[in-house]
C-alpha cells in the first residue's frame, strides 16, 4: 500500500485524508503541530472504517518524521482566512510555516511528490520548492482542479445538466486574477458557447472568481473544505495510480506560455513523477494577456517575499 | 428496486446485466428465447455476487410475461454480424425477431423505456416507434454511446492520458459514413486538433468508424459485447437515476438538424422520461453535409421497409 502524509490537520487536511481513504488510494498519515489534533481527527476516521469497508490506515501524529518514505506530501497546514482578509494578508505567516515544513519534508521524505494547498499556494508552492531543492516537477499546486470543479458545479446547475459531462480549465493564479477558458468548457465535448449566452457564461466566471468567497461569506467562521479536499484527493490519486490525467495545476514555469521562473495554473499531465508534462494551449490574444497578467501579479508577490527574505 | 428486462441473453445481453449490477442501478430480467440461456447467465452472475458485493437481482426466463413493471427494457435480440456482413445486411433477419418483441413489450411493458441495440440500429429503431405506436421520446437505440466511447480509448491511447479525461460525439447513422466531429472531441476541454497532428486524428477517426468490424474481425464467431454493454449500462443509469446525462443516441427526429421521420444519432440529454431533450449542434456546412449523407443511408433503408404503404 501506498503512503500519503498530509501537513496540517484542519478541515481540508481531515476531509482529504477521508476521500482518500475512502477511495482506499494509500494510507494516511496525518499530522499537526497541534498537540493531540490529527490523532483525534484519525481515529474519528479509522473508527468509520469498519462501516465504510476501507481497510487502509489512517495515523495521527505531531513528529515530522513520522513521513518518511511517503510517496506524496500535501501540504495544507497555514492559517485559514477569515471574512474580510484577502489572501495576501497570510502571505507572511504563512511563508514562514511553509517554510519550515519544507525543510522537514526534505529531510525524511526526499523523494516524495509535493502537493501544495496552502494558500497563496501559486507562491507557497515556489516557497517549498526553493526550501526543498526538489526537481521542478515534484512539486504542484492545488487550485485549477477545485476553481474547474467548482465552475463545473454552477454550469451542471445552470444548464440542468449532470455534472459528470462537464470539463473546465481554469488557468492562472488561483484567485481574482484566474482564468477562466470557456472555449474549453464543454458538456459532452459541446463547448459552453454553443449552450449558454454570453451573460450568463460571464455570471458563472464571475461566481467561479468568488467560489472561495462565497462560501466564507455563508460560514462566517471558516471557509471550504470539501471541494478543495475533493481536488486534493483527485491529484493524490493521480500520482499514486499514475493515471497520466490532464488537470489543471499550478505547475512551475520555464518559459511556457511565455511565463519563466514562476507556478502559475496550467494544464499538465499528472502522473507517478509529479508534472509529466505541462500542455501548451493555442491560447487567444486576450487569453494569453489573462494568463500573463495572472502571472504577473503572482511574480510580484513572490519578489515581496524574496525582497522581505521568506524564501 | 427498478427493474430492468434485457431481451436476448447473448455476449451483449449478458455484459450489460453484469455491468447494471456491478452498478447496484437496478434489478436484471435477461429473457431469451433459447430455453434455460437466460436462466444459466442470470445464475452465473448471482452467484458471483456475494463476492462482488452487489445486492440487486438478476434473473433469467425465457417467459415474456415477466417483463411485467420494467421501466426500461433494452433489446438486444437478433443475429450479428460475422466477418465480411455490413449491419445493413441484417435488416431481413432482425425485422422477424423484433416483430415478435414488438407485440410483446406492447402488451407487458407498454410504458417502459425502449433501448434498441438490434442491427441496423438507426432502422429497427425506427421501425419500434411506427410499428409499436410508442411515443418517440420513449426510445433509442445505442451507437453514439458505444462509437465515442472507442474513439474516446483511441485518443487516449494515442496521447497516453486517461481516458477519464476525454469526451468524442458521434452522429448520424450507425454505418460506415458515422458522422465524427473531431471540433467536439477533447481531451479535459482541449480540442484533439490541439494536441495532435491532422493525420493522426484523421487515422483515429478511420479506426473508430471500423471499430465493429475490427473486433469482429479479430473474434471470427462472434462481435464486441463489453463496450455495447457498457454503453448500454451508461443509459439505462441516466434513465432509471434519471441524471440527465447528454449521450448520443439514434432518436427519432422531427425536423431537427433538418431531417424528419427518421432514427438517426444526436446528442440527447436522458432521464427518466427516456429522451427529454434532443441537443441541436452548431454544425458547420461540411458537418451538416455529411450528416446529410449519413442520413440518406438510413432513409433509404427505411424506405424500403415500406411501411407507410403497408400501414394504409
Amino acid at each position: 500500500m501506498k503512503k500519503v502524509t498530509i501537513i496540517g490537520s484542519g478541515h481540508v487536511g481531515a476531509s482529504s485524508a477521508l476521500y482518500i481513504s475512502e477511495k482506499r488510494l494509500a494510507n494516511v498519515v496525518l499530522i499537526d503541530v497541534v498537540e493531540g489534533l490529527a490523532h483525534g481527527r484519525a481515529l474519528d476516521s479509522v473508527e468509520a472504517a469498519p462501516i465504510r469497508h476501507y481497510d487502509t490506515r489512517i495515523n495521527g501524529t505531531t513528529n515530522f518524521a513520522e513521513m518518511v518514505d511517503s510517496d506524496v506530501v500535501v501540504v495544507t497546514a497555514g492559517k485559514a482566512r477569515k471574512p474580510g482578509m484577502s489572501r495576501d494578508d497570510l502571505l507572511k505567516i504563512n511563508a514562514k510555516i511553509i517554510s519550515s515544513i519544507s525543510k522537514e519534508i526534505a529531510r525524511y521524505a526526499p523523494n516524495t511528490i509535493i502537493i501544495m494547498v496552502t494558500n497563496p499556494l501559486d507562491v507557497m508552492a515556489y516557497v517549498a520548492l526553493k526550501v526543498s531543492g526538489f526537481a521542478l516537477k515534484r512539486v504542484v499546486g492545488m487550485a485549477g482542479v477545485l476553481d474547474s470543479t467548482r465552475f463545473r458545479y454552477f454550469l451542471a446547475d445552470k444548464l440542468g445538466v449532470n455534472v459528470g459531462d462537464t470539463t473546465a480549465l481554469v488557468l492562472g493564479g488561483h484567485g481574482d486574477s484566474m482564468v477562466p477558458l470557456p472555449r474549453y468548457a464543454t458538456v459532452s465535448g459541446i463547448p459552453i458557447p454553443e449552450l449558454l449566452e454570453k451573460d450568463d457564461i460571464d455570471k458563472l466566471i464571475e461566481r467561479t472568481r468568488k467560489g472561495g468567497a462565497e462560501i466564507v461569506s455563508y460560514l462566517k467562521t471558516g471557509s471550504a473544505f470539501w471541494a478543495p479536499a475533493a481536488g486534493v484527493a483527485e491529484m493524490v490519486e493521480c500520482v499514486i495510480r499514475d493515471k497520466m490525467r490532464i488537470l489543471p495545476c499550478s505547475a512551475y514555469m520555464r518559459g511556457e506560455y511565455g511565463i519563466e521562473g514562476i507556478f502559475v495554473g496550467v494544464p499538465i499531465k499528472l502522473g507517478k513523477n509529479g508534472v509529466e508534462e505541462i500542455i501548451e494551449l493555442s491560447l487567444a490574444k486576450e487569453e494569453n494577456e489573462a494568463l500573463a497578467n495572472s502571472a504577473s501579479k503572482v511574480k510580484s508577490i513572490v519578489e515581496k517575499l524574496e525582497d522581505e527574505r521568506l524564501v | 428496486m427498478k427493474k430492468v428486462t434485457i431481451i436476448g441473453a447473448g455476449s451483449v445481453g449478458t455484459a450489460a446485466a453484469f455491468y447494471i449490477a456491478e452498478k447496484r442501478v437496478a434489478n436484471v430480467l435477461l429473457i431469451d428465447v433459447v430455453e434455460g440461456r437466460a436462466r444459466g447467465k442470470a445464475l452465473d452472475l448471482m452467484e458471483a455476487a456475494p463476492i462482488r458485493g452487489y445486492d440487486v437481482h438478476v434473473d433469467g426466463t425465457s417467459d415474456f410475461k415477466k417483463m411485467k413493471g420494467s421501466e426500461v427494457v433494452v433489446i438486444a435480440a437478433g443475429v450479428v454480424r460475422k466477418p465480411e456482413m455490413m449491419r445493413l445486411d441484417l435488416l431481413d433477419q432482425n425485422l422477424n425477431v423484433i416483430d415478435e418483441i414488438i407485440k410483446s413489450v406492447k402488451k407487458y411493458a407498454p410504458n417502459a423505456i425502449i433501448i434498441n441495440l438490434t442491427e441496423p440500429v438507426d432502422t429497427l429503431t425506427y421501425y419500434i416507434i411506427k410499428k409499436g405506436g410508442f411515443k418517440s421520446p420513449k426510445v433509442m437505440g445505442v451507437s453514439g454511446a458505444l462509437d465515442s466511447s472507442r474513439l474516446r480509448e483511441f485518443i487516449a491511447q494515442e496521447l497516453d492520458v486517461s481516458s477519464v479525461d476525454t469526451t468524442a460525439i458521434i452522429i448520424g447513422g450507425h454505418h460506415d459514413y458515422m458522422v465524427i466531429l473531431p471540433r467536439y472531441a477533447r481531451v479535459e476541454g482541449i480540442p484533439i486538433s490541439e494536441l495532435l497532428p491532422p493525420e493522426k486524428v484523421e487515422s483515429l477517426i478511420t479506426r473508430t468508424r471500423k471499430a465493429g468490424s475490427e473486433i469482429v474481425e479479430s473474434l471470427k464467431t462472434g462481435s464486441a459485447s463489453n463496450a455495447p454493454g457498457a454503453a448500454v449500462c451508461d443509459m439505462v443509469e441516466a434513465i432509471i437515476r434519471n441524471t440527465k446525462r447528454i449521450i448520443c443516441a439514434p432518436a427519432y427526429l422531427n425536423g431537427e438538424y433538418g431531417h424528419k421521420n427518421i432514427c438517426l444519432g444526436v446528442p440527447v440529454q436522458l432521464g427518466k422520461d427516456g429522451i427529454e431533450k434532443i441537443i441541436e449542434l452548431q454544425l458547420t456546412l461540411a458537418e451538416k453535409e455529411a450528416f446529410d449523407k449519413s442520413a440518406g443511408v438510413v432513409s433509404n433503408v427505411i424506405k424500403s421497409l415500406e411501411l407507410e404503404s403497408k400501414e394504409k
